[in-house]
């Protein structure tokens, strides 16, 4: 396994409420290398998702250090955050939120013409994404004309669309039948069987069955973590 | 995808709301570039009609325009003022009224006006002679072309005044007069019956021949000079008298004759100028708000916060573009209606305009509305820029 390509040390989230802070997460330290395939699971309110918001950059820690690609991104600030998140992670939510008024091939589009990528190129890569998540014949097509697998699908190409080295996913197959989520699953290993390192947030166990490294959180802390093998 | 498309595209992806929010904002700008035509309009308009008769100066007895005492010694008067260099010509006039009897039997007042006949005329000739000079039989009459119907002559035919200068003679003898042509008087109403005869006819037929006066000068300046100069020369060969240049007129009536036209202008393009703020600030902030989770998702993917608050400004300039650019025919339409309104009012001169078109109303039109939009935008846009990402989300997940 190569370098890590995020990395946490001691990291604390808290969020300031009226009747105290609420800490989501508490003094954790992860490291993803590369190329890895993690899912983090555990039950709701544990702050799996607010790792995965850390992780992105989306989240700045209340405590720690948090490192992407050897650069600590703790205390940028937020526009360079965006800058991040536009070149390096890419976001695949649970409700997949494409813009309904932007076509499939639209909504793949977007992120590379919002980085600035030129017309030919955005052209090129939206056309491979789309066939890449099988969707080349619904590329001009609303995501209110799309099924549900379908608009996850798009929004896994939309989040691909800037190549990043980091997908994150926040339970991707939250809103999808089994059958369904089977196929986006299927997506995940093909994306990071192509060198993406993915982190998925997820209460699926099929998913969690498919990656070679699982974190179980509880209380805002790593409790244990599995390997494949 | 640009960022003025891509507001566009936010913006229609709601056409009903966008197309209301386009037309109200039409039927609120019209209102405003109405009210800025009609800030400017009368004193545009009286401007117009002051440098159309020939003549850029105006010589009064007192700072009251056309309010005020006759000038005594008329004659003497002009006749220092025309020896000025910066002078060109002086024509004093005189304002009375007249009865004449209509063909059916019916009696017609009429405004009547005396004029020291030079080169230039304070009308347009439409039809037949202007005055002549003085010569064997009636003296000669101008008149418009209402009282020319209205007493069934053309020129050439005879007409008889009874006129009633107000100091003579109340039961003054008819005056018979030759009509030697049909004009167009600059002050006119719109069914206002007019004439005009020399000075000296118009004394006569007033009973004043002894009595020396005017109720005003008007006075051309010599080319080369311009208004100004001759208004300073005459300032100061004849202290006694008050001039004026056109543009000093109009400011003066600005000032007192329709400031009310003014105030309520600046009223009404205030109230319509809120409306527009609060009509694009409601849609932007009701849209932004549906809108929430797909904003904190394209945060997610790396849209800036500048990105995502310069849609919002976008959507506000598109909706306020589009509503303006229609407002501009609108605007127009609707003030050719009230224009004609508003023409109807009794003693109001038919060449007036009320709401008159200038480019300085068309680019305040457009700078206000541009203004209007930023203003309206700025609390969407707030919100868009301090948007918790992670927390909207979550929310988003969780509902």
């Amino acid at each position: 396994m190569s370098a890590a390509i995020v990395e946490a040390r001691g990291v604390t989230k808290a969020f300031p409420m009226p009747a105290g802070p609420v800490v989501a997460v508490r003094d954790l330290s992860l490291a993803v290398p590369a190329g890895d395939y993690v899912a983090v699971c555990g039950p709701s309110g544990c702050g799996k998702s607010t790792l995965l918001h850390l992780l992105g950059c989306v989240e700045t820690p209340t405590a720690g250090t948090l490192l992407l690609e050897g650069r600590d991104v703790s205390e940028l600030p937020d526009a360079e955050r965006s800058a991040i998140r536009l070149a390096k992670v890419g976001f695949v939510f649970q409700r997949f939120f494409l813009l309904p008024m932007l076509t499939a091939w639209e909504n793949v589009e977007l992120p590379a013409a919002e980085a600035g990528v030129s017309r030919g190129e955005r052209r090129r890569r939206t056309g491979e994404l789309l066939d890449y998540v099988g969707l080349a014949h619904r590329a001009h097509h609303r995501p209110s004309q799309l099924s549900g697998g379908e608009a996850q699908r798009v929004a896994v190409a939309r989040a691909l669309a800037n190549r990043p080295r980091l997908l994150l996913a926040d339970e991707p197959t939250g809103e999808l039948d089994q059958a369904t989520g089977r196929q986006i699953v299927a997506l995940f290993d093909r994306v990071h069987g192509d060198g993406t390192t993915v982190v998925v947030v997820t209460h699926d166990p099929a998913i969690a069955s498919h990656t070679p490294r699982t974190l179980f959180m509880r209380d805002g802390r790593i409790e244990s973590e599995e390997r494949a093998g | 995808m640009r960022v003025w498309a891509f507001a566009l595209r936010s913006l229609v992806r709601q056409p009903g709301r966008a197309s209301l929010g386009v037309l109200g904002i039409a039927g609120v700008g019209a209102l405003l570039f109405d009210m800025l035509m009609l800030s400017r309009g009368l004193v545009v308009s009286l401007q117009e009609v002051l440098d159309s008769a020939g003549f850029d100066v105006r010589v009064m007895a007192t700072d009251v325009p056309f309010g005020g005492p006759p000038v005594t010694g008329a004659r003497a008067a002009a006749a220092a003022i025309a020896a000025l260099p910066e002078v060109a010509e002086v024509v004093p006039v005189a304002f009375g009224r007249a009865r004449a009897a209509g063909p059916d039997g019916r009696v017609l007042h009429a405004g009547f006006m005396g004029v020291e006949t030079g080169a230039r005329r304070p009308w347009t000739l439409l039809a037949g002679d202007d005055l002549a000079a003085p010569r064997p039989g009636p003296p000669s009459l101008v008149v418009n072309r209402n009282l020319a119907e209205a007493l069934g002559v053309s020129p050439g035919g005879a007409a008889t005044l009874r006129a009633d200068c107000s100091r003579g003679a109340s039961a003054l003898p008819p005056a018979r007069f030759r009509v030697a042509g049909i004009v167009d008087f600059p002050f006119d109403e719109a069914a206002g019956l007019s004439a005009a005869a020399r000075l000296e006819d118009f004394r006569h037929a007033c009973g004043l021949d002894e009595l020396d006066e005017a109720q005003l000068l008007l006075v051309a300046s010599r080319e080369g000079h311009g208004p100004a100069a001759a208004v300073r020369a005459i300032r100061e060969a004849r202290k006694d008298l008050h001039a004026f240049t056109n543009e000093e007129l109009v400011a003066r009536f600005q000032e007192v004759g329709f400031s009310y036209f003014r105030q309520i202008s600046t009223v009404l393009s205030t109230v319509t100028l809120v409306f527009a703020f609060l009509l694009i600030t409601v849609l932007l902030t009701v849209s932004v708000n549906q809108r929430f989770a797909e904003i904190a998702a394209l945060r997610a993917l790396g849209f800036s916060r500048k990105r995502v608050v310069q849609d919002v400004l976008c959507q506000s300039a598109l909706l306020v573009g589009a509503g303006g650019a229609l407002s501009l025919p609108l605007g127009l339409a609707l003030s050719t209606w009230l224009d004609a309104i508003l023409r109807a009012m009794p003693e109001i001169p038919a060449s007036f305009r009320f709401f008159v078109f200038e480019p300085r109303a068309l680019g305040l039109h457009l700078a206000l509305l541009a203004v209007t939009a930023v203003l309206a935008a700025l609390y969407p846009m707030r919100l868009v820029a301090g948007l918790p990402i992670a927390a909207t989300l979550r929310d988003e997940a969780v509902t």
